[in-house]
């Protein structure tokens, strides 16, 4: 039906095996007891992601569904390469757009102004393309120029999601990569994310989507995985994906 | 050059940071050192009358000791401040304290310029020898970068380093001769002081700015070895342990 849909498979994303280890810290005395116990080990290594493997490719788009604490950030967290895998083999063709969290590592103390000039110097722009794209960032987020010189600390959570999407999206990227943000814009910029995710997907370009609302995961994702205690348990055609994560939580 | 400007980015955001909300921002870098300076005038100019210009001896020591301490300060709390960020974007980690540095660096810049003016009434003199407060801050910036880096790759995993380096830090200032000269502690515990890397950084300083002789080959050799192996020892260790940072921020 769709022309984007030829049988050429160009991978994108590639994961090999891939396991991540976190340092869980132990340190401190949090009772009398732990005052006398010795011998105590200050860290634990704890295994968060056991070998992945799967492979994203152009123009794809995933849904990545599991319960809280499964995984789902890490994994999302080292395919950006912000977490480096302590085994396996991973590689990333292609640029990220990553919103990762809702405040995207915003400065809650900086204005909105001060905030995109800093994220986008820090993805790598020039000052002169910031400029650029500054004006596109305030046309998308629809936040008036008062709005963007007050402290981001005093925008609701909605402000701030709004922000943090539009400054993601102002750079060039070949792979969208979205950390379950869209739940608290209000409906019209819900209806306006929908829409500019959808225009990317016309546009060839891949997206890694991480939701718990199974409807969303369906409506703008063809594929999805099923992320339980840090292994992939389900893969496959999102519709699919979904009923098992539904089901995870009915018994 | 794109990294640069991802640092001088940062740097601009740590400038920002530090005196938004507050009515005489930036000042406050000049106020803390001239407090301390007054004090130390009210208390113990007409003491140490072996130096023939207190004021000028003071504030160099003052200038270069703030600079040591504030950098440290911030570079060990660094990381954990930026979590959010280090959470959200790919961004090497050495990135933050090195942009702290670079922002004290600018404070310590204008500071300098400020003290040149300043001081005039107290007797410094304007020669070419001053230029060479540049090298000197660069390989005292590289000291002090290695040495902080250490304690704030540690600091994420125990917090307990940066409560400690508060602590002791005011002990640190009275045994380094920054308000008194090296002569009131008596001979036998001299080699203690002379343990201290700071020591020989202000007095590197004070060739620079207060004695009339420039510094010597063997205070220039001292602060270039000791320079490079507290960055060298520093980028390692950090480096290391920057890879487990994520899981404990």
């Amino acid at each position: 039906m769709h022309l984007k849909k030829t049988n050429i498979k160009v991978p994108l994303i590639t994961l090999e095996n891939i396991s991540v280890d976190f340092l869980e810290n132990n340190v401190g005395i949090h009772s009398v007891k732990d005052f006398f116990t010795i011998g105590k080990r200050p860290f634990r290594r704890k295994t968060i992601l056991k070998e992945i493997n799967f492979t994203i490719n152009k123009g794809e788009s995933w849904a990545i569904m599991g319960r809280n604490g499964s995984g789902k950030s890490t994994l999302l967290r080292t395919i950006s390469g912000i977490i480096k895998p302590s085994g396996g083999k991973l590689t990333v063709s292609g640029t990220i757009a990553p919103i990762l969290a809702l405040s995207a590592g915003m400065e809650l103390e900086l204005t909105g102004f001060e905030n995109i000039n800093l994220l986008l110097s820090l993805s790598g722009l020039k000052h002169r393309e910031i400029i650029q794209l500054t004006r596109e960032i305030i046309d998308f987020s629809e936040l008036d120029t008062n709005t963007l010189q007050m402290p981001v600390k005093r925008y609701s959570s909605g402000m701030i999601a709004r922000l943090a999407f539009s400054i993601a999206l102002a750079k060039n990227f070949d792979i969208l990569m979205i950390d379950e943000i869209l739940a608290v814009g209000d409906q019209g910029f819900q209806t306006k994310c929908v829409q500019k995710i959808n225009l990317i997907k016309e546009q060839g370009k891949t997206i890694i989507f991480v939701s718990h609302a199974p409807a969303d995961a369906v409506k703008l994702c063809e594929n999805a995985i099923l992320i339980e205690n840090g292994s992939i348990k389900q893969s496959g055609n999102s519709k699919n994906v979904c009923r098992h994560y539904e089901a995870l939580f009915q018994s | 050059m794109s990294e640069l400007l991802k640092i001088y980015a940062l740097t601009k955001r740590n400038i920002k940071l530090r005196y938004k909300n507050s009515v005489i921002g930036f000042f406050w870098g000049f106020l803390k050192p001239f407090l301390y300076l007054l004090v130390f005038i009210l208390i113990f100019s007409t003491q140490f009358s072996s130096l023939g210009n207190y004021v000028l001896y003071v504030t160099s020591g003052l200038i270069i000791w703030f600079y040591f301490s504030n950098v440290a300060g911030q570079i060990i709390q660094s990381i954990i401040s930026s979590a959010d960020l280090i959470k959200s974007i790919k961004i090497p980690p050495i990135y933050f304290p090195i942009a702290e540095l670079t922002s004290e660096l600018f404070n310590l810049c204008l500071m300098f310029i400020v003290f040149l003016l300043v001081m005039y009434p107290f007797g410094i003199t304007y020669s070419f020898k001053l230029f060479l407060f540049f090298p000197a801050v660069i390989l005292f910036s590289l000291f002090t970068l290695g040495f902080s880096l250490i304690l704030s790759g540690i600091n994420v995993f125990l917090r307990d380093v940066g409560i400690l380096w508060n602590t002791i830090l005011p002990a640190f200032f009275y045994v380094t001769p920054v308000a008194y000269p090296m002569s009131l502690i008596p001979l036998k515990y001299q080699f203690i002081v002379k343990m201290n890397p700071v020591y020989y950084f202000i007095e590197l300083f004070r060739h620079i700015v207060y004695y009339p002789d420039g510094p010597s080959y063997k205070l220039w050799t001292g602060a270039l070895i000791s320079g490079i192996i507290s960055f060298a020892i520093g980028y390692f260790i950090f480096q290391k342990l920057s890879r487990y940072f994520i899981s404990c921020i």
